[in-house]
């Protein structure tokens, strides 16, 4: 009687499991399918922004104006906004122009450009203001336009630092030179070191001018009784594609190499950096780099390059969302932001290597 | 819950195979249903993939429309082409409103937010463009014709980067989407399997709980036709044909016990029956023997006989005397010792008595000796015995010839046993007769003359009761005419007081 009750009870409770079994699991797989289809269909991030800003980058290759855009989009979520680094929408390289167009023509409400002193340039900035479109200028200024903030490093104290530098390196070189003549006897004349600086070929850049001056008149008041330096500026071809590289190569080409070699962007301290390694000039050619790529500074760890700039990249961005929103709430912006930067040599980039991003410190 | 199954238990059996058989039919349908509903909508969202690119190319084309039929009305500057220029740009616009404006986190969605800020701005240049033509400003028109050119330019390029990037994103999504497929299939086979096997141990297990009635029904009913009517009754547990069944092999089986109950309790009261049957035929020999005895009064013989001894005695006749008082003596055994225990020498004297009875009646024929064993005196035995086997002695065996008579009677023991043998000179027995008389089956003609109407049968039936065994008497005889032993076999047990 009991076993026959149990017997019972055994197999509702079974007929029970069985079904919620079932159920369930039909249940789960669906619900799994739906969700896991969802998942992607309906696209990640559907929050909604109150600003959208566009940044033209000037190179889009170089780590720097990736680092830059970085900043700046970390900056601009913060701060509710989108910022988008407009080259990417497009694989057929349109200039900067183009997309300086494309941009006042998508109505955005702000555009951060890597610009420089050009007509044109000009022309579409002051249309973009016209249009009611603030637009920032990053790194490279366009000090004729209507554009409401530069924001770039402060080229005359980099020129010092390059100038320091150069000096030291050539005081270096200087003694080492006079050793050297020491032991081979030779009665030489005392060589001036020299030191070319590669400008952009398009040398209506004044951050770069500036540089370029804050160099001389350092080399000018601080150099040593006896000690001559030769500097040079060297026209880097940079408005075809692939022609800073050629041009580089041809600096190693020919016979009379200069002593040191200052480069004023990432892409020429990469290839110069690639060419004195090619040529096995190491040793014999010193570089000072512009930038904190990976490459730069294993090339720093490695003795090929002696020096290179840091720049808080990610201040940068900051300060130009931060300038464009200022803009667009009280119509009105402080005029220049600088960002910081740092002397990465061999005694500090230690610090680079290990901990990877310390600029900060 | 209960009330349920309590249902389920009152249908009929083909109710409950249907029950069955529809219940996971119902359950494999169920799973069935939703794995396909599941399908469906998989495909759907497949077929929903490419649909942002058809939207686009659909855009761009409407684009191509607006600039051709621009183009052809600043070359040609037909109606017809002014007329298509409204028809493409109004199409084109609508298509465009239908993008969002929105500033979205979504790559896509920020790219057409663009594309519709873009191709409101072209439109406005085209909407410039054909008025210049109309107002026949050929600077004017040339120049924002090459405005809305580069603008074509940079939409067409934009569309086709997002189309672009779009198809790859979705041709991820689409393989992403047939691997899902392909899952799910994998996944709804598993759970059809799943279910079929869930099925297939259910409707064992329903089946299993339907047939178990059964299988103990048949149990006990193997049971009973082994002759086990002593089995549990069995529990009814449902209302179906088998509950039915079952029931009434309980009460197959009640009824069974019942009658053998009956049978086994007239069997009993057939047997009291018969034992009273019995007790009535001893009660009524016992009455008889009281009749037999009842004839006589012995009192009334033995004080008569007295009566006469003393009257032989006063007329001075002594062997009259003798005789009557021998007669007395005998009577009075007989009223005295009647239903009682006596010992050998009580039964001696009595045996005594009757030979010299006998020789006054039949003038001295009978030679009687007796060699006693004194010691055996005392031991008891029942009264009457040893009279009536001499009595047949003398009946069957002396009178019957021409010689003179001779009777022996000697006590001895042998081992514990005491002996009494009485032996004659007689015509003697067959082999026949002394196994009938032992057997007790020897019936003599009733009372014969001289008889106390004590016969054989009486005498070893007493001696068996009153010695608890079989073996009491022998009875000896080596043929005709050469005389018969009786041996009575006697407990030694003696008496205590002193009886002389």
């Amino acid at each position: 009687m009991e076993k026959s009750r149990n017997k019972k009870k055994n197999y509702r409770g079974y007929l029970i499991m069985t079904g919620l079994l079932i159920a369930t699991t039909t249940m789960a797989v669906i619900f799994f399918f739906g969700f896991y289809i969802r998942r992607f269909t309906q696209k990640s991030d559907t929050n909604q922004y109150d600003n959208y800003y566009i940044m033209i980058a000037g190179d889009t290759n170089s780590s720097l104006w990736r680092s830059v855009y970085e900043g700046a989009y970390e900056a601009g979520l913060s701060k509710n906004s989108y910022v988008d680094l407009l080259n990417d929408f497009f694989e057929n390289g349109y200039s900067r122009e183009d997309l300086m167009r494309i941009a006042i023509a998508s109505e955005v409400d702000g555009i951060i450009v890597g610009a420089d002193e050009s007509d044109e340039m000009t022309e579409l900035i002051n249309e973009a203001a016209g249009q009611g479109i603030p637009v920032v200028t990053l790194y490279g200024d366009n000090t004729r336009s209507e554009r409401c903030t530069f924001v770039g490093i402060g080229s005359y104290d980099l020129g010092r630092e390059y100038g320091r530098e150069v000096l030291e390196i050539a005081q270096m070189k200087h003694f080492s030179t006079q050793a050297q003549d020491d032991e081979t006897q030779v009665e030489a004349e005392k060589r001036p070191v020299r030191v070319m600086v590669l400008v952009n070929a398009y040398a209506q850049d004044s951050g770069q001018n500036i540089l370029c001056s804050g160099i001389q008149e350092t080399i000018e008041n601080e150099k040593q009784e006896g000690m001559e330096i030769e500097l040079s500026l060297v026209s880097i071809d940079g408005t075809n594609t692939f022609s800073v590289e050629e041009s580089i190569r041809d600096i190693f080409m020919e016979e009379d190499l200069p002593d040191i070699i200052v480069c004023l962007n990432e892409l020429n301290t990469v290839c110069v950096y690639q060419a004195v390694v090619d040529y096995n000039k190491v040793g014999q050619v010193n570089i000072l780099g512009y930038y904190d790529s990976d490459t730069i500074i294993k090339a720093i760890d490695r003795n090929v390059i002696d020096a290179t700039i840091s720049i808080d990249t990610a201040q940068m961005g900051k300060y130009c969302v931060d300038a464009l929103t200022e803009y667009n709430t009280y119509g009105n912006t402080s005029q220049y932001f600088i960002a910081d930067i740092e002397l990465i040599n061999k005694e500090n980039v230690s610090l680079y290597l290990d901990g990877g991003d310390t600029e900060d410190e | 819950m209960n009330k349920k199954l309590f249902a389920f238990n009152n249908i009929s059996l083909q109710g409950k195979i249907s029950s069955i058989y529809i219940i996971t039919s119902l359950f494999v349908c169920l799973v069935n249903i939703l794995l396909i509903l599941g399908i469906n909508r998989m495909s759907k969202e497949l077929e929903l993939v490419y649909l942002d690119n058809l939207n686009l190319n659909e855009l761009s084309a409407a684009l191509k429309d607006v600039q051709t039929s621009m183009t052809d009305y600043l070359n040609a500057k037909t109606s017809d082409s002014l007329e298509e220029y409204y028809r493409s740009s109004q199409d084109f616009l609508m298509l465009v409103e239908e993008l969002s404006d929105d500033v979205s986190g979504t790559f896509y969605e920020r790219m057409k937010r663009n594309i519709k800020h873009m191709s409101a701005g072209y439109l406005e240049i085209t909407d410039q463009t054909i008025e210049a033509k109309r107002g026949r400003n050929v600077e004017k028109y040339r120049v924002r014709y090459e405005n809305a050119a580069q603008l074509y330019d940079y939409i067409n390029t934009y569309i086709n980067n997002l189309n672009n990037q779009q198809f790859k994103y979705n041709s991820e999504n689409y393989t992403k989407l047939t691997h899902a497929f392909h899952l799910f299939e994998t996944f709804g086979i598993g759970i059809i399997i799943a279910v079929i096997i869930m099925n297939v141990s259910m409707i064992v297990k329903l089946v299993g709980t339907i047939i178990s009635p059964l299988k103990d029904l048949s149990k006990s009913a193997d049971e009973v036709a082994n002759g086990n009517f002593d089995i549990e009754i069995l529990e009814v547990q449902s209302q179906d044909e088998i509950g039915v069944v079952t029931g009434a092999f309980n009460q197959m089986v009640i009824n069974i016990r019942e009658y053998i109950e009956r049978i086994r309790h007239s069997m009993e009261v057939e047997r009291v029956m018969k034992e009273n049957e019995l007790m009535m035929e001893a009660h009524l020999k016992d009455a008889q023997l009281k009749y037999l005895q009842a004839q006589i009064n012995p009192h009334f013989l033995f004080n008569t006989l007295n009566a006469g001894a003393q009257l032989a005695m006063l007329e001075g006749a002594d062997r009259t005397y003798q005789y009557v008082q021998n007669m007395a003596e005998f009577f009075r055994y007989n009223v005295k010792k009647g239903d009682e225990t006596v010992t050998i020498r009580e039964e001696i004297e009595l045996v005594d008595n009757y030979i010299y009875i006998l020789n006054v009646r039949f003038s001295g024929d009978i030679h009687y000796e007796k060699k006693v064993d004194k010691s055996l005196m005392r031991v008891e035995m029942p009264s009457m015995i040893l009279q009536p086997v001499v009595e047949n002695c003398v009946n069957h065996g002396i009178r019957e010839m021409a010689d003179e008579g001779r009777i022996w009677v000697s006590v001895y023991r042998t081992d514990d046993v005491a002996c009494i043998s009485i032996r004659d000179n007689g015509i003697g027995m067959s082999k026949e007769t002394i196994d009938k008389v032992i057997s007790g089956t020897y019936r003599e003609e009733e009372l014969a003359a001289g008889s106390n109407g004590i016969g054989m049968d009486n005498v070893i039936a007493r001696l068996k009761l009153f010695t608890e065994s079989e073996d009491v008497m022998s009875i000896i005889s080596e043929g005709k005419d050469k005389g018969t032993e009786v041996i009575i076999y006697l407990p030694v047990r003696e008496r205590e007081e002193d009886d002389v």
